[in-house]
This record gives structure tokens, sequence and C-alpha cells, in this order.
């Protein structure tokens, strides 16, 4: 690549950790009496409390705080965002900004804060996410006022992420992404049609299995058992059959993105006054590679996730075989598989018999997205990432119960991916 | 000399208008910006100039529309995938490609990469620009299943 297209990074100014963490179970909060009329401040202010909570703080301690959501005037029909939650959870008069990334908003949040903890202007941050993916504000009305936000409301929607001057004119890039990866891996790779299928059947089952587990997770019924509730035997067969249909040239329904609601946040502070608050051991923040592709260029998740983990290697030094575990934002799901191998986690163009083999669910040698993934834990849009941080932290503290990873994790990576699209590469590592 | 403040966007629109697909090329490093932009990706200079492009291109991966991806307002240009074309000016780019639907996408799957070249085409407010396979190939025809008696 260029070298004009890419970005050296350099160390922090001082060693940031996350020291603790909250997230919303996500939900269709209109489908349930006790979640329908959740507001934006109490979902995100429940998370905020529950990482001050985890960290050993209160609002007094934390000093600014970060605020994402990937469409607040769409799905809450305000501005401001970061004013419209801070009383929420004691934040009145602190100083707080909002920024917005479509999907990889929460995995920015922790750049966010990371940044400027690390800079020194700050000691002790907070970053949260909130979205409402299912039920968007009803306009003019109280909070709690809220309606679906139907396929086709969303499916209009989606167009705001892309290129105004040229992209959306063009009518490709907005539309050739769903199956822009898979198609690559198939002809890179020689896979049959049937090879790839099967590929990303796999991983939905894997991914399911580790939801099925997960308190948290929307989806939490197994296919093996909706395909015996169906008649089935054979969850492939199952997962084969009009009860999974194609919904793109690849994906299956069981590979897209569940939308739903929730809200996350975490705790950083450096590296050297974590023990001052919690005896939870720090998950150290070692780096974040970035990168931003636009949509008209092809393969924008392929080449932003190799140029994000590109910089974040080089920046630390740590190696694709010392990662214990991937998250990665799949709301495709041939995004575990395309992570996986830039990351090095799996080998290049063997990675897709990895997931057949059920080796990527949370029980495996080699687990992805141990919390469900956005086609099973769900998709609230922002929220996602630090729900994915959530996540690994959680797994690396060893605190995930009977569906933690089988060698307790000292080292992972979070790919993050979203908003047309910015790819971010994460590397937490556990303090000993 | 340095950055002047321009209308690249409204420049290209009315140019294709006229008929005429317009780029940016690098003074410097000789770089093509297809669709135009202010300043150079390849080298970051903004001396820029404007070129019109041959319209040539090869297709190197193309997908087929899909219930999700098949919007109503894409009709117009009916049988279309959405492709990845190579310029021979340089540029790479996501294009929607015409000539390809169910029947003739393996023939053409088979022959890729293949030629292709620009076409303008006329939307409500503007002009845009698909692709046109240079040669369509014919389909298989589909063997329909004699009615039962």
């Amino acid at each position: 690549m260029n070298p004009m297209n890419q970005t050296t990074l350099h160390p922090y100014s001082r060693s940031v950790s996350i020291i603790g963490v909250g997230c919303t179970p996500f939900m269709y909060t209109l489908d349930n009496p006790e979640t329908a009329g959740l507001t934006e401040g109490e979902l995100f202010g429940y998370a905020a409390y529950k990482a001050m909570e985890d960290a050993g703080i209160g609002p007094k301690d934390v000093d600014y705080f970060f605020h994402g959501q990937a469409t607040p005037f769409n799905g809450s029909n305000y501005i401001t965002p970061n004013m419209q939650v801070s009383e929420w959870f004691g934040m009145r008069g602190k100083g707080s900004i909002h920024h917005s990334e479509a999907c990889c908003t929460g995995y920015l949040a922790l750049e966010q804060a990371v940044n400027a903890v690390a800079s020194g202007k700050y000691n002790v941050v907070l970053s949260g996410c909130v979205e409402f993916g299912d039920a968007i504000a009803d306009p003019d009305k109280p909070a709690h006022f809220r309606k679906k936000f139907d396929d086709q409301l969303f499916q209009e929607s989606l167009k705001w992420i892309y290129d105004r001057a040229y992209t959306r004119a063009m009518m490709c890039g907005p539309n050739l992404h769903q199956d822009d990866g898979a198609a690559w891996y198939q002809a890179e790779y020689g896979l049959t049609d049937e090879e790839m299928d099967e590929t990303l059947i796999s991983i939905g089952l894997n991914s399911r299995k580790s939801a099925s587990k997960n308190p948290l997770a929307l989806a939490r019924k197994t296919y093996e058992e909706l395909a015996k509730e169906n008649g089935y035997d054979d969850v492939m067969e199952y997962m084969k059959s009009f009860f999974n249909p194609k919904m793109t040239g690849y994906l299956r329904a069981s590979g897209l993105e569940l939308k739903c609601d929730g809200a996350a946040a975490l705790i950083v502070c450096p590296t050297e006054m974590a023990s001052q608050f919690t005896d939870k051991k720090p998950i150290e923040v070692l780096g974040i590679g970035n990168a931003t592709r636009e949509a008209n260029q092809p393969h924008v998740e392929l080449l932003g996730t190799r140029e994000a983990v590109r910089q974040v290697y080089e920046l630390t030094g740590v190696k694709p075989e010392e990662i214990d575990l991937l998250m990665a934002n799949d709301f495709f799901i041939t995004s575990q598989l395309i992570a996986a191998e830039e990351t090095g986690y799996l080998p290049r163009g063997e990675g897709w018999k990895y997931f057949i083999e059920g080796r990527t669910s949370y029980d495996g040698d080699k687990p992805i997205n141990t919390n469900g993934g956005r086609c099973s834990f769900g998709h609230a849009h922002a929220a996602s990432g630090l729900a994915d941080i959530y996540e690994a932290v959680m797994q690396m503290r060893g605190a995930c119960g009977e569906r933690n990873v089988k060698k307790l994790p000292k080292t992972s990576m979070i790919r993050g991916f979203g908003g047309a699209q910015n790819l971010a590469a994460i590397i937490l590592r556990t303090k000993e | 000399m340095g950055v002047k403040l321009e209308k690249i966007v409204k420049t290209y629109y009315d140019k294709l208008a006229e008929g005429k697909i317009m780029a940016r090329k690098c003074k410097d490093c000789g770089a093509v910006e297809w669709p135009p932009l202010l300043g150079c990706n390849t080298c970051g200079s903004t001396e820029m100039e404007w070129i019109e492009i041959s319209g040539k291109a090869t297709l190197v991966q193309f997908v087929m529309p899909s219930p999700i991806t098949r919007k109503p307002e894409m009709d117009f240009i009916k049988p279309y995938a959405l492709g990845v074309v190579d310029l021979p000016e340089g540029p790479s780019v996501n294009v929607m490609v015409r000539g390809i639907d169910r029947k003739n996408k393996d023939i053409v799957r088979e022959q890729m990469p293949v030629a292709c070249h620009a076409t303008i085409v006329e939307k409500e407010d503007y002009h845009t620009v698909i692709f046109d396979l240079d040669v369509v190939p014919e389909g298989k025809k589909r063997e329909r299943k004699p009615k039962a008696e």
C-alpha cells in the first residue's frame, strides 16, 4: 500500500487501562412490557453506573465522559446527545463530547477515552454508547413514547451512511458491501458455493451456541433447538432450508444483524492509578489502529482491517499467535472470517475450516465473538463495540462462568467496523 | 498555486449532462481520481487538472443483486450486477454493471476479467455513470419442467 495512505502510531504518553465495564441486555424493548418505554438516559445511565460500580468509583471520580450514538436525530429525535443523558448518571456540570461513527462508534469510544487519559488531561474518563436500533423516538412526545424502527425505514436510513457527492448516485457502494467479503474470499481461495454457504452457516451456529449461554444476548435459542422444533434432526439441513432463507447472494438470515436496543460503557484511568480504585487486574489498552475507507472504493472492510491491524501490530510488537480471543463486529457474519484472517488469528485461506469444525465457539480453541456477535447477541449499533469490549474484559477476568473460554485470555484483539467504513484494531492485555 | 476553492461535484455532474465523464489528474504524480476529488490521494498534491476519461474498464469482481440490495429505483438499468472495475487510467471503483442476469452470470464469471465500458444514464434530476459489458454473452436457457398431465 502507498505509504501516504498509512499511519505510523506512536506510544501513548502514559499507559491507560480499562478498570470498569457495564452493559445492558441487548433487547427489543418494545416487545416486553417490562422494558417498553425505556429511554436513552435510563439505558446509558444504567450502563454508566454499572461501569462505575465495577471500577469501584462514583460520579464524583469521573473527570469527563464521551458519548456515542450512531443516529441520534433519527433514533432519538435530538442533537447534542451527550447533554441529553449527562444528568442521568451524576455528570451535571462536567465536560463531555459526542461522537458518531455508525457501527464503529463503540470501538472508537475506547479510542476517545484512552487518548484523553494518555494525553494527561484527565485521569478518570467514562465512555458510553446508547442506541435504540429497534425502538425509535416518537417525535414531539416525551422520551418513553417510542415506535418500531421497521425494516423499510431502516433500509431507507442506511443511505445516510454513504457519500452524497458520488457514491449514492452511483448506486453500487451501498449495496455491494453485504457480499463483498464473501465474494472476494471465495474467489481468492477457490471455495465451492456449498463450502462458502456451509462456512457462513457454521459461523452463525458457533455464535448462537455462545449466545445461548449469555444472559445479555438477544437470541439465546440454539439453532439445534430451532431445527428440532421445526422437525429437522440435521441442523445443517435446517439452516439450508426455507427457515433460513438467503437474503443476499451469500448471506442467509442467520448471517444478518439483529438490530435492537442497548447501551454499554467503560471506565479508563492511568494504569498506575488503577489499584487506587479496584482490586481487579487492570486491562491495559496496548494500542488501537485505525483506518477509514469510502464505500465507492473496492474491499473497504478487507483493506481497512489490513491497515488498522498493521498499525497496531507495528506499535505493540504483539504477534498474531499471542491473541487469545478475537471479537469482530459482524453485522454481516462474513466479517468474522475476514477479521480472523486479516488479524492472523486464523491462517489465511484456512480459516473457513475452523468455523465448520466448530472451533470458534466459546468452548473452542479459537474463540471468536463469545458474546454471540451481532447476529445473535444483537446489534444496538453504536453500543455494540463497547459491548464487545465488555465481553473481552469479562472473559479476560474469567468472569463469564460456564461460557468462559477454556484458556483464560491474556491478550485480546477487537476489530471494529462500521459506517462505510471505519475500521479499528484494538489490542487489550491483562496487566499482571 | 495551492488549493483552489472550486465546484468539483457540480462540474462533474454538469459535464455528465453534456456527455463527458471527467476525472482529475494529479500534475505532480500523474494519479487519477475518478470520481474527481479536490486533491490527490496518492501523493497529497492539490495541483490537479481536469481530464476526460476513456470510459474503458475491466470488470474484476461482481455479485448479483439480492432481496436486500435490489431497489426499485435501480430497475431502470436492469439487468445488472454489483461490480468492481479497474480503469486504465488507474482508479478501481465499485460500480453498477449492466448486462449480467441470472441466465448468463456463470458464463461471465468463467470469462472474468471481462471488458466493459462506461455509460451515462439519466436519473430524475441528474446523470450518473454505470458500466455495460462490451459483449453480453447469451445466457443458458432454463430448462422448464413439463407440466404434469
